[in-house]
């Protein structure tokens, strides 16, 4: 028997607190949207129509049930079809004469007792010849009238081309054009992306991953940044924060809660007008490695745009030391954006998106977006590479992958038992990141960091070696049509067994040189304790820099497809300047077939090599024993310097070996001196965020003394800051 | 759609430990509006638990209860309806229909709830309704030999009230339904 207090959950009682609860909650979320006085959402009208539209839906679909959010979705449809009816009314007010509704100039009403439209007394008026009401504009003709407001006009013929559903704005029909564009956007009409999935707490039924779809979106816009700004990615992937916390209130909203309205109008403008079809692969239906969320063009746009906003908070972002810093920066958005710079950058990440999806096959376990793999396909010559390559320290190696990459490093550690310590050279560097930022916010307790940074020094050093080695090795190598997936020891692992055994090479190659450069290193070693954060921060701050220039150009270039992209997929966390440029440039060479170029190559990348550790020494004799913030800010002052001299250097090389026409080569020149100073500017950025993060730390150390030393080291910095900027700006106007 | 519980006599902790397991576990709270009690519950821990299931909650004065400041009748509306409370020891014969009726006009209620038989009645009489919802721990009384729990659950809507009750039979809840329809308007 069916009783209030039944607690059968589909008796009749039982449905009937379950919807008293959903309205419950409704009416709580309509309470909260946009609650400034005097908007039009709290009217009474608006909210009326609000809660019908969201309760009808959500009885409909009692699989999604009402979620917080979806009124978010709801409101600016509501808004936009508000204002166009708006709109509408005033148009009609002033230009009545034209919305005669007359079939073939016959008008009805007269016959029709029935007939009871508003148009009546227009047409009245339009019968009576030259009669003017209410002070509205006479014109003779509709094509006399600006073409907006024929638009209009035309939009409400009733007798027009349609017949009656020409009617396209209507005041009547306002609630329900509403629920049709949320059943619409909700159920995704079909397409790849429904609003609904995102809502929804189970693994979707097609999904491969078996997550609910929101985690897949995020990581598969996870999975697009790493392609993009790989550093970043790393940068975000060490931290912990793991894409869903942020990306969830921005996929669930459509971005509704970063922008304002206006902004947020002009931004589904554009997600709306692509299609929202899946973009199939032709003959791989069961293929288990696409992203649902970006298989389709809009899919791939939001999850574009997702990134480029991430992008342009890079700088505050890399400044960031942990993940709630780092989600505060990403959640609370400027409020000064220029939107059309983002949607244009997105636009370019779309097709990147597309692409990426259509081409990436395996990456998937749990936790996949922390190791993200990349297949290097042999005909496509997009390679992309594996970025944020760090396992957790206490990982259980359950794959294959995972045990391969294992052997790999054992490999390694086994080959260079020259240096004492090692640690997993990717941890050890996210490590000595981390130390290296906590240093210039902790108390300055010398002999603990004395000794990390002794550790920390010789591994960079290390690597760095190792890079430029394998790097020559890779360069010797140049039948290989993957290339670019050879950055050294870095990557952990290549689904090609050939690509396995390179590594070995390469690592094997390393003792090589390194007991070639065994004096310079002992030497150096011999140096203040300073050298090896600010190598390690040179690592960084050049890595950043690097990848920028990277995205910057393949951006402004518009490289086709291969060569622009691979350099941003090819940066990795600590490779050194020469690396990639020299990759670039061995790049134009393969674009270009110029396999002699190698031997070139080869030579400059060794003087390179020579002019940074001569700039690298100097910048470690300028700096004495004292250990702060300045320090760091000097190290990365000398290596952004470097930066750019070994930059401009690599351009020039890489500009005249290639036989390019004389006027690409000026393009070129140009180009890259202005991304130059954009990555410049960059780089003062990040120090920048940096240094306010030092100065909130440094008021409550005790010691006096240092107190006033850092100060004095700040004040230096920020005037060598000064001048960077301005060598920036030069540049940039090049 | 207001639900109206009305309970009593449950003798706590003198004649019996507490409601069934079942009872409770169906008296949720939020699904409730009012409670109305008809007394003897007889501690303050009753209350308290009342209290949990509804905030809104009406005691009439039994004559075991410990708290004494409760009043000897009340009377509420309740939507359309007007609503009586009281205990029923005060009423002789005990349990006898017209003294009942005489109560209810006194009162002038529609729905008059009283107990102290610790038997479940219902009964429709001159355009109102005298309801006893039992006992709902089913404790002992001196003038019922066959006490089971019950208790009573009133789903006023406009003019018509459904009244449920809640019997816990050989370790079975069973759920009866009666419905009453209040002839004329309320005239206040």
């Amino acid at each position: 028997m069916d009783n209030p207090l039944s607690q059968n959950p589909d008796s009749m009682w039982g449905r009937f607190f379950k919807n008293a609860e959903l309205e419950r909650m409704l009416d709580q979320d309509l309470t909260r949207l946009y609650p400034e006085p005097g908007s039009y959402f709290q009217k009474p009208g608006c909210q009326g129509i609000l809660r019908r539209v969201l309760l009808l839906w959500c009885l409909r679909h009692p699989e999604y049930g009402y979620r917080q959010g979806m009124h978010e979705l709801l409101a600016p449809l509501l808004y936009v079809l508000h204002v166009d009816v708006e709109r509408l009314s005033e148009v009609r007010k002033l230009y009545e004469d034209h919305f005669i509704d007359e079939f073939d100039s016959f008008s009805f009403h007269e016959n029709d007792s029935t007939y009871k439209f508003d148009f009546k007394k227009f047409s009245d008026s339009a019968k009576d010849g030259n009669g003017l009401g209410k002070g509205s504009v006479k014109f003779s003709s509709l094509g006399e009238l600006d073409p907006r407001i024929q638009t209009v006009v035309l939009l409400s013929d009733a007798y027009g081309a349609e017949g009656e559903l020409g009617i396209v704005i209507s005041k009547k029909f306002m609630e329900h054009d509403a629920y049709s564009m949320f059943d619409a956007l909700m159920s995704g009409a079909g397409g790849a992306i429904a609003m609904a999935e995102f809502f929804s707490p189970s693994p979707f039924g097609n999904s491969h991953f078996g997550f609910p779809p929101v985690i897949e979106a995020s990581a598969a816009l996870y999975h697009l940044l790493s392609i993009v700004d790989s550093s970043l990615h790393g940068h975000l992937a060490e931290l912990g924060v793991e894409p869903q916390y942020f990306a969830l209130r921005w996929l669930r909203v459509l971005f509704g809660r970063e922008f304002s309205l206006d902004d947020l109008l002009i931004i589904w403008d554009k997600i709306f007008s692509y299609d929202n079809t899946k973009v199939n692969k032709p003959a791989d239906n069961v293929s288990n490695s696409t992203f649902a969320a970006l298989s389709s063009h809009r899919g791939a746009f939001i999850s574009a745009f997702a990134v480029s906003i991430i992008l342009h908070l890079r700088s505050q972002v890399l400044a960031t030391e942990n993940a709630t810093a780092c989600l505060q920066r990403l959640l609370n958005f400027p409020d000064d954006i220029d939107l059309v710079k983002l949607l244009v950058k997105a636009k370019s990440l779309q097709a990147l998106a597309i692409d990426a999806n259509n081409s990436t096959s395996p990456m998937i376990y749990p936790g996949f977006y922390y190791r993200s793999k990349s297949v290097s396909t042999r005909g496509h010559s997009l390679s992309l590479d594996l970025t944020s390559p760090r396992t957790p320290p206490n990982v259980v190696p359950d794959s294959y992958w995972e045990e391969k990459w294992r052997d790999l490093h054992k490999e390694e550690e086994h080959e260079e038992g020259v240096i004492g310590k090692l640690h997993k050279s990717r941890k050890g560097w996210s490590e000595r990141v981390r130390l290296r930022l906590s240093r210039t916010e902790s108390d300055q307790s010398s002999s603990k960091v004395g000794k990390i940074q002794k550790d920390q020094k010789s591994p960079v050093r290390k690597t760095l070696l190792k890079d430029l080695a394998s790097q020559l090795r890779s360069d010797e190598d140049t039948e290989k049509t993957v290339y670019d997936g050879d950055i050294g020891h870095q990557d952990p692992v290549e689904v090609n067994g050939q690509e396995i055994t390179d590594k070995n090479f390469g690592s094997m190659s390393e003792p090589r040189y390194l007991s070639g450069n065994a004096e310079s290193e002992e030497n150096s070693s011999n140096f203040s304790d300073s050298p090896s954060p600010i190598s390690g921060s040179n690592g960084r701050q050049n890595d950043s820099g690097k990848s920028s220039i990277a995205s910057n150009l393949s951006i402004n270039e518009n490289d086709p497809g291969p060569c622009g992209t691979t350099p941003e997929c090819s940066t990795l966390p600590i490779s050194d300047s020469p690396d990639e440029l020299s990759l670039k440039c061995a790049q134009n060479d393969n674009s270009l077939g110029k396999s002699t170029m190698g031997m070139k190559e080869r030579k400059f990348l060794s003087g390179k090599f020579q002019w940074l550790w001569k700039f690298g020494r100097n910048a470690s004799e300028g700096t004495s024993e004292k250990i702060g913030a300045c320090e760091d800010a000097k190290a990365c002052i000398g290596g952004s310097v470097q930066n750019i001299v070994v930059g401009s250097l690599t351009a020039d090389g890489c500009d005249s070996s290639s036989r390019i026409s004389e006027e690409t080569v000026e393009q070129n020149l140009m180009g890259s001196f202005r991304n130059l100073g954009q990555s410049m500017l960059q780089n003062i950025q990040v120090i920048e965020a940096v240094f306010q993060l030092d100065r909130g730390h440094t008021g409550p150390l005790e010691n006096s003394s240092k107190n006033g030393f850092v100060g004095q080291g700040q004040f230096t910095a920020l005037a060598a800051l000064e001048e960077l900027r301005k060598i920036s700006n030069l540049l940039s106007e090049m | 759609m207001v639900l109206v519980l009305a309970l009593g006599d449950l003798h706590v902790p003198h004649r019996a430990a507490d409601l069934p397991p079942k009872f409770k576990s169906m008296l949720v709270p939020g699904k409730i509006q009012h409670v109305i009690c008809t007394g003897n519950l007889c501690v303050k821990e009753v209350h308290d638990y009342l209290k949990t299931v509804c905030p809104d909650l009406h005691i009439a004065l039994g004559e075991y209860d410990e708290e004494t400041r409760y009043p000897e009748t009340k009377t509420l509306t309740i939507g359309q309806f007007k609503l009586g409370v009281g205990h029923g020891h005060q009423v002789i014969p005990w349990g006898d229909l017209d003294s009942l009726a005489m109560l209810q006009r006194q009162l002038d209620v529609d729905i008059l709830v009283t107990g102290h038989t610790h038997q479940f009645t219902a009964y429709k009489h001159e355009a109102g309704v005298v309801i006893n919802p039992g006992s709902a721990t089913g404790s002992y009384s001196s003038i019922n030999y066959d006490v089971n729990p019950s208790f009573v659950l009133m789903d006023i809507d406009g003019l018509r009230v459904v009244v449920y009750v809640y019997e816990l039979i050989d370790g079975e809840v069973k759920v009866d339904k009666i419905d009453f329809k209040k002839t004329t308007a309320s005239s206040t």
